[in-house]
């Protein structure tokens, strides 16, 4: 599996990437697309990356990328 | 601006495409490619579409025929050797396609690069075309078609260098170079565009290569799939990871801080 930017979300980060992967290639892509179960692992995923992202800088950088990612679709 | 385009068929079903686009790295030919993170993910109510947001870190050295036309203090000596890539994408698991974004975030106004596919299933003759027949087994004659389009834009030397705000990483060049921008007179803004398009084209040349190599990859990463399923896939990486460190994973980090971006990782740059 892919490393995280923050190693110390890695254990965390593998969870949630080998929930998903069963969640979308037995359900999602066969028709199944509702579905949360792999919401609760995502959200302490995002918690661990997020304080790592704000202590890099890297939240503002994304948050700019985002809007000229949305000026350049109005175009 | 510059633009690239091309179309390449996959001799994979759409459900087996998807899948390996997720689950793309790390893989043979992507050892450039450091950390890979979902920032954002959910499945529009609406659309039944799963919008999902990643954010790459890529080793990426800026090519030395950029950096000669730089001023000096910009891309050099603070140049980490890294940059982040902002990845989007769209599936459509009922309708059959995907559509991925990517465009790097630092340096946007020395050379914007925006790399945009569009994954789509081929139809294929006689088939039953109901979702829930769709495996992630080979189907013989089903086919993924995708057509990649890259766009480089360079507005070096309009003043407007970083593109928005300054980021913590490069701040310290930018003020510098902002000042200097307008104040240049009109035979420097003629030779300005001929910089410009020379980035372009660097750019340009950079991805053709890029391009090949990622197909590669997700051709490992595809036959790894048909043979053994995501578990396969996994233990792919698991092999190459062993290959490349030996069974004790000593010099793991010294590889992953130090390869040189390129297949080869034998080389050590301290």
């Amino acid at each position: 599996m892919s490393a995280s930017i923050a190693p110390e979300c890695n254990s965390i980060k593998e969870k949630y990437d080998t929930c998903f992967l069963k969640w979308y290639s037995e359900k999602y892509l066969r028709g199944n697309t509702t579905s949360n179960e792999c919401d609760e692992l995502f959200s302490k995923y995002k918690k661990c990356l997020n304080i790592v992202l704000k202590e890099k800088g890297i939240e503002s950088m994304l948050e700019d990328a985002r809007k000229s990612m949305k000026d350049s679709e109005a175009e | 601006m510059k633009f690239f385009e091309n179309v390449f068929t996959y001799d994979y079903s759409f459900p087996a495409v998807s899948l390996a686009y997720f689950l793309r790295y790390p893989n043979p030919y992507s050892r450039h490619v450091l950390t890979t993170d979902v920032i954002d993910r959910y499945v529009d109510p609406k659309t039944h579409r799963l919008h999902t947001t990643r954010l790459h870190l890529k080793k990426s050295k800026v090519p030395s025929g950029i950096l000669k036309l730089l001023p000096k203090g910009i891309g050099g000596s603070d140049s980490s050797g890294q940059s982040y890539i902002l990845e989007t994408t769209i599936v459509d698991a009922k309708e059959g396609w995907m559509k991925t974004e990517s465009r790097n975030m630092e340096w946007t106004g020395i050379l914007s690069v925006i790399e945009k596919q569009v994954y789509q299933r081929q139809p294929n003759e006689g088939a039953v075309g109901r979702l829930e027949e769709l495996s992630l087994e080979e189907k013989r004659s089903e086919q993924t078609t995708v057509r990649t389009t890259v766009t480089f834009h360079s507005r070096f030397g309009q003043g407007k260098l970083l593109g928005r705000k300054k980021t913590e990483h490069t701040g310290d060049h930018t003020g510098e170079y902002e000042e200097e921008a307008p104040k240049r007179g009109l035979f420097s803004s003629l030779s300005t565009a001929g910089i410009q398009r020379t980035i372009e084209l660097i750019g340009l040349n950079r991805t053709r290569d890029a391009v090949v190599k990622s197909k590669q990859g997700m051709n490992v990463v595809l036959e790894r799939l048909r043979s053994g399923g995501v578990v396969g896939v996994l233990e792919g990486m698991r092999q190459d990871r062993d290959a490349v460190l030996g069974p004790d994973g000593g010099p793991w980090k010294r590889v992953w801080l130090g390869g040189n971006g390129h297949a080869s990782l034998k080389e050590d740059d301290h």
